[in-house]
């Protein structure tokens, strides 16, 4: 009687199992073939009048060109679909000749009609990227096509080269195809935003195959690109939001290249012989900002006092190390950066500034912070420093919404926050950060200080010198005077196989130029 | 018969209505803007005031929820804040993948459970029962999650016995879809490459995910086993001589089969919600993923849907569990 009961579990065991011969086993991927493991569960739109996350402007960046694009150091602007092009002395209306004989995927011609097309669309459309594009131009009429290959963009105030690159190479101003819109336009969709959604309209080094939500995004290379034709002949950007998912898929060879590894994972990665981790300081910033608003805070030296008792190679260590520690509000690889590093933990003078204010009392603070790993681990070590100047911490870990939330309605004392830019003008963070009247990260912590004016005439300087030397100087009144405690500069980083050439991830956003990876 | 399934039915809307009610209000007096969160701490205020007019969400609450139910009459669930999609496309569109992998899942659970339960009532008391139960016990207590990277890491990176991430192979086309269940839709398009590649992929998931199924249909079935083995007729049934097997399957089985019904509906219903750790750790592009995400960005118009579609999911399995019953058992009747 005992062996029928086994023999069922031995006959149940092997039925499970049998599908698991299914597939037989996985093999490397193709050499003309990439595939990215990735998240891509945020993506809303492949529309670049939409389209705003990571990914999405990604892949927008593949499908579509742009007027102009940036060098690596972003500080010059390179010619795009835009061979040349040419200044007003006010710095306020440039006119771009257009390149010839370049076309769209459909194969009508790229031109100036299309150029104002598109960017007259972004401003008609008013979703979430268009005030890139809006901050600077006024009205649809000022951007004008002149014949067929030059058009004529008339700012509303004066554009330095690389702040007039920030806005036309960003995804936002990608050219699409008037065409190929007007076609796909319906009833309550004039602009063919839904349909544009899903689908290409492009010119750029890739055409979009498909985009299945939550699962892959197929690019395929665009034979007549007018640059040439990209090595990899396919893309595949693949879901996989587990990262620990993404480590095993790549050691397993069904994918190439990992993004969005935790910091243990590619650390156990780095040492396995077959793959290579590259990495960047991105664009973005983590800080610790204190509202003036709050009694204690409107004291600069009770400032300053927080700023001197953080211990940043501790919280260095908590991001185990995948952060540069950098101070400044213009990032690293930025134009303007000033690398200054004033802060280190010194509790004297903290406790010295402590006094000079009259507060060597303390006092009460609550600090918010979302739960995004790990800053509430930095929150409650910031908290652990600044009991030693007694100042009583009272930390609140809040979802990213709620923290918003309150930072928006200024009702915080302290709060961990972070800002990425939108673009790689030092202008981004400088009218965040140290200008009250743009109403953003200054106005959240009621910091109006006269370095305002600076911030507002730096963006207008024409000469390269003397535009850097006033950021510069706009970043020292900051680390001085301001209100952030910057702890964190976050690295980016990239696994792939050795056999993946040409990677070089960007500090603006998660993509990396793909028409530069080949594999050997 | 007919009567009561169409009482049933109305009952069930009363109690969907009653949830819709529930979750609407809930989910508006939990603080925070999803809008300011969807957009990002970047967005200027114009944007963020824009997408709130155009979702109506600047409207008085009473207003809001009769225009929810207005367009809910009409077939109309509304857009998602976060897709920017009709949330009636993004369920369509993810509700299958969960289908697929919670009626595998339930397979897996069904029959290995059953099995399971039935051999450790057969052999009670023997080193074969403590064992099964003691590994039950272990599979129960594991988090979901964790035996999902487990057995990835074992059967797919180290012994290679099956397929990774995913629900198939991004170098295969899919076949049409004519029911939105990959394996499906591939028997019917005659496509065996396909439908050996959607296995592979839906092995593993479908083990990590019946787990907890397979568990709990396993102590239930050998409880009711046990008490059903103890019952006269089967004494009787042994004492005429018949084959153990005839008497362990056809007769004792069948008469302890009611509880365990009962509980494989319950666990169906559960699975069919989505399960969204499993999803994230196989990258499933499943219901239990979009509802997750759109609860945590208060995308209301997603909480909604994803709400109604789970209270008529879970209806719908109480009632098909019940009149299983009748099926089962001869001696219900329903009137």
């Amino acid at each position: 009687m005992q062996r029928r009961p086994f023999r069922m579990l031995i006959v149940l065991l092997v039925v499970a199992l049998l599908p698991a011969a299914a597939g037989g086993a996985p093999g490397r991927t193709p050499s003309n073939v990439l595939v990215i493991g990735n998240y891509i569960q945020d993506m809303v739109s492949l529309d670049p009048a939409q389209g705003f996350e990571f990914v999405s402007t990604w892949v927008i960046e593949h499908i579509y060109d742009t007027l102009v694009e940036f060098n690596r150091e972003f500080n010059r602007a390179t010619p795009g679909l835009a061979a040349s092009w040419t200044a007003s002395p006010d710095l306020k209306t440039y006119t771009f000749r257009l390149r010839s004989g370049v076309r769209f995927h459909s194969g009508n011609p790229v031109n100036a009609q299309a150029v104002e097309f598109s960017l007259r669309r972004v401003m008609r459309l008013k979703l979430s990227p268009a005030f890139i594009v809006t901050d600077f131009v006024k009205a649809e009429t000022d951007i004008v096509a002149v014949g067929s290959d030059q058009v004529r963009v008339t700012f509303n105030q004066a554009m330095p080269e690389t702040l007039m690159a920030s806005v036309l190479d960003n995804p936002v101003s990608s050219v699409v195809d008037p065409a190929v819109i007007r076609s796909n336009a319906a009833a309550g969709d004039p602009e063919a935003n839904k349909w544009l959604t899903d689908h290409d309209a492009g010119s750029g080094p890739y055409v979009l195959r498909r985009w299945t939500r939550n699962a892959i995004v197929e690019l395929v290379a665009f034979d007549d690109y007018w640059r040439g034709r990209a090595p990899m002949a396919r893309i595949f950007i693949q879901d996989i939001p587990e990262p620990t998912t993404r480590v095993l898929a790549l050691q397993r060879g069904d994918i190439d290249v990992a993004m969005g590894l935790l910091p243990a994972h590619f650390r156990a990665v780095q040492n396995t012989p077959g793959f290579v981790v590259k990495q960047t300081p991105t664009f973005s910033i983590r800080y610790l900002a204190m509202n003036v608003g709050y009694e204690p805070f409107a004291s600069r030296q009770v400032r300053n006092a927080v700023k001197f008792a953080i211990d940043y190679e501790a919280l260095k260590r908590i991001y185990q190390d995948a952060i540069d520690v950098g101070q400044t509000i213009v990032p690293a690889r930025m134009f303007g950066h000033l690398p200054d590093r004033p802060y280190q933990r010194n509790l004297e003078r903290a406790r010295a500034l402590m006094r000079e204010a009259g507060k060597e009392a303390g006092f009460r603070a609550t600090l918010a912070v979302s739960t995004e790993v790990p800053l509430p681990d930095i929150a409650a070590k910031i908290k652990e420093d600044l009991a030693a100047i007694n100042i009583q911490v009272e930390v609140q870990t809040l979802r990213a919404a709620d923290v918003l939330g309150i930072y928006r309605g200024r009702t915080h004392h302290m709060i961990i926050a972070r800002w990425g830019a939108d673009y790689p003008d030092p202008d981004n963070l400088a009218k965040a950060f140290a200008d009250f009247d743009s109403r953003v990260l200054a106005w959240r912590n009621q910091w109006d200080h006269p370095v305002k004016r600076l911030v507002q005439q730096a963006v207008a300087e024409s000469d390269r010198a003397k535009r850097e030397a006033m950021y510069k100087e706009i970043q020292k009144v900051v680390l001085e005077e301001g209100p952030y405690a910057i702890f964190a500069y976050p690295l980016r980083f990239a696994v792939m196989r050795t056999t993946v050439k040409g990677v070089d991830p960007s500090p603006l956003s998660e993509t990396f130029d793909l028409t530069n990876v080949s594999k050997e | 018969m007919w009567g009561y399934i169409v009482r049933r039915l109305a009952l069930a809307s009363l109690a969907i209505a009653g949830v819709l009610i529930i979750v609407f209000f809930l989910s508006h007096i939990i603080p925070g803007d999803p809008v300011a969160a969807i957009l990002g701490p970047q967005a200027p205020n114009e944007v963020i005031e824009d997408l709130r007019h155009r979702y109506g969400l600047d409207r008085p609450l009473h207003e809001q929820f009769f225009r929810f139910v207005a367009r809910l009459a009409r077939g109309d669930l509304g857009d998602s804040l976060a897709t920017h999609r009709p949330v009636v496309r993004d369920l369509l569109e993810f509700l299958p993948a969960t289908i697929e992998l919670a009626t595998a899942a339930i397979l897996i659970g069904v029959i290995a459970g059953m099995g399971v339960g039935i051999v450790s009532a057969v052999a009670r008391g023997r080193p074969l029962d403590h064992a099964v139960r003691f590994f039950s016990l272990i599979g129960l207590s594991m988090p979901v999650f964790w035996l999902g990277l487990i057995l990835l890491y074992i059967f797919y990176f180290r012994l290679a016995l099956v397929l990774g991430p995913g629900q198939l192979d991004i170098f295969l086309t899919r076949p049409p879809t004519v029911t939105g269940l990959l394996t499906v839709d591939a028997i019917l398009a005659r496509d065996f490459a396909a439908l050996w590649n959607a296995l592979g992929h839906l092995l593993l998931p479908a083990v990590v995910l019946g787990s907890h199924a397979l568990v709990g249909i396993a102590r239930i079935t050998r409880a009711s086993m046990l008490e059903v083995l103890g019952q006269d007729y089967v004494k009787v049934a042994r004492a005429k001589g018949l084959a153990e097997r005839t008497v362990v399957l056809k007769h004792a089985l069948r008469n302890g089969l009611l509880p365990i019904i009962t509980v494989i509906g319950i666990y169906y219903g559960g699975l069919l919600e989505g399960a969204v750790l499993t999803e994230t750790v196989f990258a499933w592009p499943g219901l239990g993923r979009y509802a997750t995400s759109a609860i945590l960005s208060q995308d209301f118009a997603a909480i909604m849907g994803v709400t109604i579609l789970i209270a008529l999911i879970f209806s719908l399995a109480n009632l098909a569990v019940d009149l299983a019953y009748g099926f089962l058992n001869p001696k219900i009747r329903y009137e």
